[in-house]
């Protein structure tokens, strides 16, 4: 119990350091200041170096729920801060800091006392003896990563065709990225997740058959959310190079992959620590 | 004076009211023939996407014509219900008239304010009712000297200063759609001035390729090679649409020349998921706005880059005090003028009147006297007669100048005229 609250504290630690730094960021959307602009970038920068030092202290493992959701936050964090600092006119952070802040909450929702590597003592995810369910995790989360950006980039897609299809004057709105960098992003992201995705998801298996035996773990609902993504990913790759089919619907598309990796990521793996085993 | 200018905006009228009230040749060359023809006017025809409007001048001795008659006359003319048009009609009478064409022609009442693209708009319209003769001597004199007022005001003021015009406008949308412009394919559909306009603006983008189209051909092949553009048989708009990202289209046909059912038939299916941007600055349009929809095919109309524009003429709209009080200033004084021209024969046939008077009174006198006084004394009495007369045509003189500075010197003009039994 101790422990879920210490967790509780580091979460809420730098998830209310993304979360001012989102609310400064509305504030400079609203009322342009530079001010608010610093002031945000500050509270985001802060609540990374939290983020990082309880990653670097506690080392989460990423076949937990609650490991693979804060390291996916962490990725998310930094790409949230090269977006601030490249894109200083548009509004990055309001698309990226809800996502990092969704996936600390959701991390903490989901973290049991013996998530972390840290309180077994055994660093699990870089540790030597476990190179190949490490190997296969890093893909998944590499995977993730890409899944995450395609659907951010899906999201500000959305609301951009949104104001283009209300013919919104650009001069009047926060500016976004254009549609065409905006598919572009998306399109990559999928092309770099699913190569990934489809190679975690065959260590995986092959590491379930090899290393365990438990066939009764095949459709655990790990293996089965992960197997449902890699087909909407599948049909994603199909539609877009083998179909003309509207960006529009791609995006929605890759927000469900989003929605599914969140459903993936949180429940229990069939072999890790803290999993259903 | 008596002039009218009437007619409808982008504020007081839809696109769709402006589209069905658009003159194309036919319509404004029976618009000159018969306004004359049927109501005694001068008329000067001004038709731009943004406005459509009838300057009317008439002998003062005439009643004005007033906009339920225009009304009429615009439903005969385009077949359109006199009582869907009359509301949307504004009138602008005499000063208020001179003070409107002067704003207009000044940019000043464009949606984008300053826009230098109305001054040659009003000085083609002046020349085409010029050239079927629907002009007078209040329009011959109104609309040159509407001219020199929007040149002064755009080299005296800072509100023509930028890009804020409708055809640069269509960069603004471009930039949330495109990421780059260096791989793109320009069509530019029609040989219009608003697409050469906006071509001007695009090509600074540097797009790969430029493609024109027009139904007469000659006219695309200037502008191809003006810009450097490739020609491309009218037949073939279906193929030109199938490589063209941008799309500016500026024809003056009368009814769509992309369809939804043409492009969902011919183009969408042979363009992938390629996205389609269409600059439709023609009314009536070019094409169909149902396929918009900010995804695969975006088409912006005239009102679109209207509302865009706007933006960017908030920053003129600063100079525009100092604009307004040139043209003010210039009112006045046209007014000014133009009873003075009147004016000016009535004050010489008085002065001439008097004299006459004087020496016919005078001169037997003088005739008289001579022998008995001096020259120096027949000189004194001769310069009191005509101290006499200045001060006796001071005063009505005065009178009707300032008469005339205000507007208002006809009735004391014909009672001069009745008083010194002048003729008119």
């Amino acid at each position: 119990m101790t422990v879920i609250l210490l967790q509780g504290i580091y979460h809420a630690c730098f998830g209310l350091s993304y979360l001012v730094a989102l609310l400064l960021e509305l504030g400079r959307l609203a009322r342009p200041a530079r001010a608010w602009r610093a002031t945000g970038l500050a509270f985001g920068i802060v609540g990374l170096a939290a983020h990082t030092f309880y990653i670097v202290v506690h080392k989460p493992d990423p076949a937990t729920p609650s490991g693979s959701l804060l390291l996916l936050a962490w990725v998310l964090a930094l790409f949230y801060l090269y977006g601030t600092i490249h894109y200083a006119k548009q509004a990055w952070a309001v698309f990226v800091l809800p996502v990092v802040i969704l996936l600390v909450t959701l991390s903490y929702a989901l973290s049991r006392p013996d998530t972390t590597s840290a309180s077994l003592g055994v660093p699990t995810w870089v540790s030597g003896e476990r190179f190949w369910p490490s190997f296969h995790g890093t893909l998944i989360l590499l995977a993730t990563v890409g899944v995450s950006v395609g659907f951010l980039a899906s999201v500000m897609y959305l609301v951009q065709a949104r104001r283009m299809r209300n013919k919104v004057n650009p001069g009047q709105v926060v500016p976004l990225l254009n549609l065409e960098r905006l598919e572009t992003m998306n399109r990559r992201a999928l092309n770099i997740a699913f190569p990934l995705l489809s190679a975690g998801l065959l260590l995986g298996s092959l590491l379930l058959r090899h290393n365990h035996g438990l066939t009764d773990n095949w459709l655990s609902p790990k293996v089965l959310s992960t197997a449902g993504l890699w087909v909407v990913f599948l049909v994603l790759t199909y539609l877009r190079y083998g179909t003309s089919v509207p960006p529009r619907r791609l995006a929605l598309l890759s927000i469900a992959a989003f929605a599914l990796m969140l459903v993936a990521l949180g429940t229990a793996h069939p072999f890790a620590t803290g999993g259903a085993q | 004076m008596n002039l009218r200018a009437i007619g409808c905006n982008v504020s007081s009228a839809s696109v769709e009211l402006r589209e069905k009230l658009a003159f194309d040749a036919t319509k404004l060359a029976r618009a000159l023939a018969e306004l004359p023809a049927r109501y005694g006017t001068e008329a000067v025809v001004l038709g731009t996407c943004n406005r459509v409007e009838l300057y009317l001048a008439r002998s003062e001795e005439e009643a004005p014509v007033h906009s339920p008659l225009i009304a009429e006359f615009l439903g005969e003319v385009h077949g359109v219900s006199a009582d869907d048009i009359r509301r949307h009609l504004y009138e602008h009478a005499d000063a208020e008239a001179v003070r409107h064409l002067f704003r207009v022609t000044s940019g000043l009442d464009s949606v984008v304010i300053g826009e230098s693209q109305i001054a040659g708009q009003v000085k083609e319209a002046y020349d085409a009712a010029q050239k079927a003769e629907a002009t007078g001597p209040l329009l011959n004199v109104l609309f040159p000297a509407a001219t020199r007022v929007s040149r002064r005001v755009r080299t005296e003021t800072k509100v023509a200063d930028g890009h804020a015009s409708v055809s640069s406008a269509a960069v603004e949308f471009l930039r949330p759609i495109f990421d780059t412009f260096t791989d793109k394919t320009v069509l530019v559909i029609g040989a219009g001035e608003m697409g050469r306009l906006t071509l001007n603006h695009i090509r600074e983008l540097n797009p790969a390729r430029v493609l024109v189209t027009n139904r007469s051909p000659d006219r695309a092949a200037t502008l191809a090679a003006e810009y450097g553009g490739q020609l491309i048989p009218w037949e073939q708009l279906d193929d030109a649409l199938i490589q063209a990202d941008i799309v500016l289209s500026t024809t003056g046909a009368p009814e769509p020349i992309v369809t939804r059912r043409r492009f969902d038939e011919k183009v969408r299916p042979r363009r992938g998921s390629r996205t389609l941007v269409v600059f439709d600055m023609a009314v009536p349009r070019d094409f169909d706005p149902r396929l918009h929809d900010g995804d695969r095919v975006s088409v912006f109309n005239v009102d679109d880059l209207n509302r865009v524009a706007d933006q960017a003429a908030a920053e003129r709209r600063k100079y525009l005090p100092a604009a307004d009080a040139i043209v003010m200033g210039e009112v006045v004084k046209f007014v000014q003028d133009w009873n003075r021209r009147k004016d000016g024969p009535v004050i010489g046939q008085l002065t001439a009147e008097v004299d006459r008077l004087r020496e016919s009174m005078v001169m037997p006198l003088l005739a008289k006297m001579k022998g008995k006084l001096s020259p120096a004394e027949l000189e004194h009495i001769e310069g009191a007669f005509r101290l006499f007369q200045s001060k006796l045509l001071h005063g009505p003189i005065a009178a009707l100048q300032e008469a005339s500075r205000t507007g208002h010197s006809g009735t004391l003009r014909d009672a001069l005229m009745k008083l010194f039994g002048l003729k008119g």
